[in-house]
């Protein structure tokens, strides 16, 4: 199956077009946490892989790169986006199927973008802040 | 998803992930995750669902 219907492709090579800088998928793989009932027989880590090697084939300034349990990855499969290959703290863990297909595609876009699309408040407080916040968002596909 | 990763990369102190917790049971269930999106700052589960940029960022900032 297609990772994305033709006109879906289309939109995604535009966008990814647009990318100011290149970005870099580190896919790293480690041992699987068995998935709720009705997963099937997905191998989640080969299937990473499928929609990395996908995505980089739509964009030039889009690459991939595979690592058995590399630092800083708690879960498997999970993707790092890395804008210039650099890790920023933006992971997605599990595969990102279906409609969270779109998150991973709009983190790319996002993190292709020299200047944040935020608001110019949101920037003055992120300036701000003087600890480590780690931001875990639940998410799944439908 | 898109504010959390953004947020992340204009800061070298936030860090963002995003986890499918249908792929994460055990997590899932240690953070009472029935509803999505669940955000979770700090280890703290703090609030489900989509909110406005502002709201987010002080929800954020207040845990």
């Amino acid at each position: 199956m297609p990772l994305l219907q033709p006109e879906e492709q289309a939109k995604v090579r535009d966008w990814f077009a647009e990318l100011e800088r290149p970005i870099e998928l580190l896919v790293g793989l480690g041992p699987e946490e068995t998935p709720r009932a009705g997963s099937g027989d997905v191998d989640f880590g080969a299937e990473m892989i499928r929609v990395c090697e996908g995505l980089a084939e739509l964009g030039d300034r889009v690459t991939y790169r595979v690592e058995e349990e590399p630092k800083g990855f708690p879960r498997f499969p999970a993707v790092s986006i890395r804008p210039d290959g650099r890790d920023v703290g933006v992971r997605y863990d599990g595969l990102p199927w279906g409609y969270e297909l779109g998150s991973l595609v709009g983190g790319i876009v996002e993190a292709g973008r020299e200047e944040s699309t935020l608001r110019p408040d949101s920037l003055a407080a992120l300036g701000e802040i003087d600890r480590d916040v780690a931001l875990d968002v639940f998410v799944t596909p439908t | 998803m898109l504010l959390a990763f953004r947020c992340a990369l204009v800061s070298e102190r936030v860090a963002a992930t995003a986890i499918e917790a249908n792929e994460f049971p055990k997590l899932s269930q240690e953070f009472g995750v029935y509803a999505v999106p669940r955000i979770v700052v700090d280890g703290e589960p703090r609030w489900d669902g989509a909110v406005p940029e502002a709201e987010f960022l002080r929800r954020m900032l207040a845990a």
